[in-house]
């Protein structure tokens, strides 16, 4: 059959072939839909019952598998915090259609409590908490089980299928309390923190019950590059609840390794002297004052990691814990970065720089009187008579009469500039979290200070029983007002490092980094590089190194800073001065001590001794390490807390120099 | 369409932005189908070459450039748009075969048509294949089948095709069952259930279960248990009508069967009836291609074909492939309307 194109009978020809066939598609379709239609029924209708028994057995289950976190290290790759493997058992609560819900927990709570070795009180809690979990997320009833709970849980398979024995990485630090504040610890996440939408471990985030997270220090602050990618496996389980067959698998991912920059040899070193504070209390902090990477991180009183990690589900780890909490020596505190503390005379190169600067002083002709001095009707005595020392004199001695006269010369306004200009009163941006700003000693502190003081004394009267009692409060509160005024009493204080001041000893260790460094402010921080690996989500994370943040210069002229130096030089190398106990024979130590008064007269005793300080940096030229060493409520910062920044020195220049360890160190001894 | 967007919630209830996505899809797609239905398609006939050239021009940038998401690399995100062209080199595709053989009157077919019409058809669809979207290169085949049938092929060669078709099914089923790629997997896991691997066999269960467990009238909207659990897969865009099945059971889903099988009906009724040679085809080409697509979603998720990547039309989640359906819609209906005008 030929057809010739645009012929219209043929083209109705063509019109009917056309509808003809379309006919056929059609159907085709019809065809199509009836077997689909048939198949629908056939699933349906009439094998429903079949098929809504699969649906409410729900024969599959996904298990997690939880991942290791990644370890920590030091500097040189050494363990800090690492995982080892323990037996958990679990408690799963749908198993085909076995289903524990809160009505089984009183049962499930005998049965466990009778035949494992579980505190009862905990497993009655932890059921509370579940009560609000998803029913498909586990509950773990016992962890790192012993090998005769194992071996019942698995005898009892058949009774309880619900119990499972799952192996899980388990936080361990080897050192147990060596740098504990600087790494933290990990546990559970809480209930709130999964319901709060901006806390770090929410649900929207894909945490769950269960999860273990990092609770504080480096452990909080990197949780994500330490927490590794869970895995799981998809099974299927029989109608009694035993796992039949393992379907499909997803092997857990480890989290990334952690390089810190802290330097373990130095660090043990220093927990000795931690050990040694004659009131158990202080810090102690080193860094390389060329980058702010932190060598060693001490506050004392310390508390064991391993605790949270480890011992958190039984009774004895438990009663450490709430130890922990109520010690009023507050070992979970950490000074460090939280403490805010009086510097003492450290400050003392913070108001020689600023006068230097402002040109109160120059450094030809630097010296002014010492010794007491009579401010309105209060005499400020002074420690030091040394007559008219110049400014590297009076560092060398601690010459606070020097410093009175300077700090009013200067005066408050140039004063409080240079101390914004030293960064005190802000927080540094360290990499662990719950940093304290502290508190400048300047006038607008005072007044702030005051006016809320007053304002409380007001709120007082508001409430107060008797008018006379009203009244007496008004007039005290309108008295805090008038003495809010800044005096030369408060200057002169302020100018010595007493006074309304709050500084963290991390801050002093930045503080002496820059003085040591020639003005430049580096931040502190603990990471040195975290590998490349998998991240929670399962995305790949490339090696990442710490980047400089927050870094900020303080002016200060080659001369200005070389005058600083040589004062903290005399201090330690030099007769009369005030820290010759960190003398190290061929590595120059600078340094500076503080003896901060520890005000409240109220309480005067053995606890309200002085706060021994001293900050310091090595050698004198190129400087390769600084710190801060807080001694509390002991004496003297020069007997205190200077020899126990030299036995760091001593093991740091020992070691650069390949020479052999100093057997007759000499440690600072309990009185 | 509303039934899609209520199944996509039910699916993902803890996504809004998917089902709102869904929306926003839907309104634009309204507006295009609105206005190529008040447009004359033979207007449209007349770019038809520089649509089909744009549309192999995003599958080519979609090889360069495109992401791949499970394993198909078909998605093209350019800026804050993104898409699967292939969804739109579907219809683009059809829109130059028609002008093609609209203007080639000769019956039977000749060698030389159907040489020139594999030329424009085997381009875009080689692109797709390797794209590595088997479920988009079969829906090629679709309407170039129905396009080739209607225009009058040979019944002879139409015996000849099916032969061979059977023929390369016999040589190749033992080729499949030894096989494990995940295609071969997938096959055999509706097929040879006891010779796939647990995880595919896992799939096509979920889906069965869910399916079946509906009932005669479901579980009720928002209240299915196994797709948004998370057992079946996938379960807002491939799988929507697991969901469809669990949850208003035979009665939603034959209801929602027999709402396309009125649109296919409607749409031959519209062929038949179109002024000219064109406008039939085009709208045959569409019903091959909406005929597949529905055949093939529903069809693997009761148990009767292999799991292949393939939207619902109108239902599954997808931009692109609401637009895309939406726009042929709109040339359909425009044919439609000007079935009497002439």
């Amino acid at each position: 059959m030929k057809s010739v194109p645009n012929n219209p009978a043929d083209s109705f020809e063509s019109k009917r072939q056309m509808n003809l066939r379309l006919e056929i598609v059609r159907f085709l379709a019809l065809a199509i839909f009836v077997v689909l239609g048939a198949r629908l029924y056939w699933l349906q209708v009439k094998n429903f019952e079949y098929y809504r028994d699969r649906a409410d057995n729900n024969r599959y289950k996904t298990i997690p598998i939880p991942a290791r976190r990644g370890r920590i290290l030091d500097r040189n790759g050494k363990l800090l915090a690492d995982s080892r493997y323990v037996y958990n058992i679990v408690l799963e609560r749908k198993l085909g259609n076995r289903e524990i819900t809160p009505d089984h927990f009183p049962e499930v709570h005998k049965l466990l409590t009778s035949n494992l070795d579980i505190e009862a009180k905990w497993l009655g809690e932890r059921f509370e908490a579940a009560k609000f979990a998803p029913r498909h997320v586990p509950i773990v009833v016992k962890e790192d089980a012993s090998s005769r709970e194992v071996q019942w849980v698995a005898a009892h398979n058949n009774d309880y299928p619900e119990l499972r024995v799952e192996r899980a990485p388990q936080r361990h630090y080897p050192n147990g309390v060596l740098a504990a504040h600087a790494l933290g610890y990990v546990g559970e996440v809480s209930k709130e923190e999964l319901n709060k939408l901006e806390s770090q471990y929410s649900e929207k985030k894909g945490f769950k019950f269960g999860d273990i997270v990092g609770r504080a220090g480096l452990e909080k602050y990197y949780n994500e590059v330490l927490a590794g990618r869970d895995g799981w496996r998809r099974v299927t389980v029989n109608s009694q609840g035993k796992i039949e067959d393992e379907l499909d698998k997803a092997d857990p991912i480890a989290g990334r390794d952690l390089f810190t920059t802290l330097d373990l040899d130095l660090q043990q070193v220093a927990e000795k002297q931690g050990d040694t504070m004659p009131s158990g209390r202080g810090a102690l902090g080193m860094m390389d004052p060329n980058n702010g990477e932190i060598l060693v991180f001490v506050s004392r009183p310390a508390f064991d990691p391993n605790t949270f990690s480890q011992r958190s589900k039984t009774p004895e780890g438990r009663e450490e814990i709430s130890d922990y909490y109520q010690d009023t020596d507050k070992p979970l505190y950490n000074r460090m970065i939280q403490g805010g503390f009086v510097p003492g005379s450290t400050w003392k190169l913070m108001t020689s720089v600023a006068a230097l600067n402002e040109g109160v002083i120059t450094p030809k002709e630097s010296r002014i009187q010492d010794g007491g001095i009579q401010l309105g009707n209060y005499f400020m005595n002074s420690m030091s008579h040394t007559g008219m020392p110049d400014v590297v004199t009076a560092i060398r001695v601690s010459a606070d009469g020097y410093y009175y006269r300077l700090g009013l010369k200067l005066g408050e306004e140039r004063f409080a500039k240079w101390v914004e200009k030293f960064g005190f009163g802000h927080r540094t941006g360290i990499d662990i979290p719950n940093e304290g700003a502290g508190l400048q000693p300047v006038a607008a502190t005072k007044q702030k200070i005051s006016e809320a003081l007053s304002k409380r004394k007001l709120k007082e009267a508001e409430n107060a029983p008797t008018p006379e009692a009203k009244k007496k409060l008004i007039y005290q509160a309108e008295q805090i007002l008038k003495e809010a005024k800044w005096t030369d009493y408060d200057m002169a204080a302020s100018a010595f490092g007493q006074g309304q001041n709050q500084s963290t000893p991390l801050q002093l260790m930045r503080y002496v980094g820059g003085l040591a460094n020639g003005g430049k402010m580096y931040t502190p921080h603990f990471l040195l590089k975290a590998v490349a690996g998998t991240d929670r989500n399962d995305a790949p994370q490339p090696e990442w190194k710490y980047e400089e943040k927050n870094v900020f210069t303080v002016p200060m002229s080659p001369e200005i800073h070389d005058l600083v130096k040589r004062g903290m030089y005399g201090a330690v190398n030099e007769s009369g001065g005030t820290a010759g106990g960190s003398r190290i024979e061929g590595f120059d130590v600078c340094g500076k001590t503080g003896t901060a008064q520890v005000a409240s007269n109220a309480r005067a005793g053995s606890k309200n001794k002085d706060h021994a300080w001293f900050i310091s940096f090595a050698p004198k030229e190129k400087p390769e390490i600084c710190g801060v060493v807080l001694t509390e409520n002991s004496g003297f910062g020069g007997k205190l807390s200077a020899p126990r920044a030299r036995a760091i020195y001593d093991v740091y220049y020992r070691r650069k120099n390949n020479l052999p360890p100093d057997t007759q160190a000499q440690l600072v001894k309990r009185p | 369409m509303a039934f899609g967007v209520v199944q996509i919630h039910s699916a993902k209830p803890n996504s809004p932005s998917l089902w709102q996505r869904q929306i926003y899809a839907m309104v634009l797609g309204l507006i295009v189908m609105f206005v190529v239905t008040k447009m004359d398609y033979n207007r449209i006939f007349s770019i038809a070459p520089h649509l089909y050239g744009f549309g192999v021009f995003l599958l080519v940038l979609v090889l360069l450039f495109g992401t791949e998401i499970n394993g198909n690399k078909n998605w093209l995100q350019i800026g804050p748009v993104g898409g699967q062209p292939s969804e739109l080199a579907k219809v683009f595709t059809l829109l130059m075969l028609v002008k093609y053989l609209s203007s080639v009157r000769v019956r039977p077919l000749t060698l030389r048509t159907m040489a020139v019409a594999g030329a424009i058809w085997i381009v875009p669809t080689v692109l797709v294949y390797l794209e590595n979207d088997t479920g988009s290169t079969l829906s090629f085949i679709s309407f170039f089948a129905v396009l080739l049938f209607l225009c009058g092929l040979r019944w002879s060669w139409i015996a000849t095709g099916l032969a061979v078709v059977v023929l390369a099914g016999f040589i190749a089923i033992p080729k499949i069952k030894a096989s494990t790629s995940y295609k071969a997997e997938r096959i055999k896991a509706v097929y040879w259930p006891e010779l796939a691997a647990k995880r595919y066999r896992y799939q096509n269960e979920q889906s069965y279960i869910a399916v079946g467990s509906g009932g005669t009238y479901g579980k009720g909207i928002g209240s299915g248990t196994q797709g948004p659990l998370g057992f079946v897969p996938e379960v807002h865009s491939d799988f929507i009508f697991t969901i469809a099945g669990e949850e208003t059971g035979f009665l939603g889903c034959s209801l929602a069967l027999g709402a396309y099988l009125i649109i296919i009906w409607r749409l031959i009724e519209a062929a038949q009836k179109s002024r000219d040679r064109e406008g039939t085809l085009l709208v045959a080409g569409y019903t091959g291609l909406l005929l597949y697509h529905v055949a093939i979603s529903v069809g693997m998720v009761v148990g009767l074909l292999p799991i292949m990547g393939i939207p619902l039309p109108l239902m599954s989640h997808g931009g692109s492939s609401i637009l895309a359906t939406l726009l042929a819609l709109g040339l359909c209906l425009s044919v439609r309307l000007r079935r009497f005008v002439n």
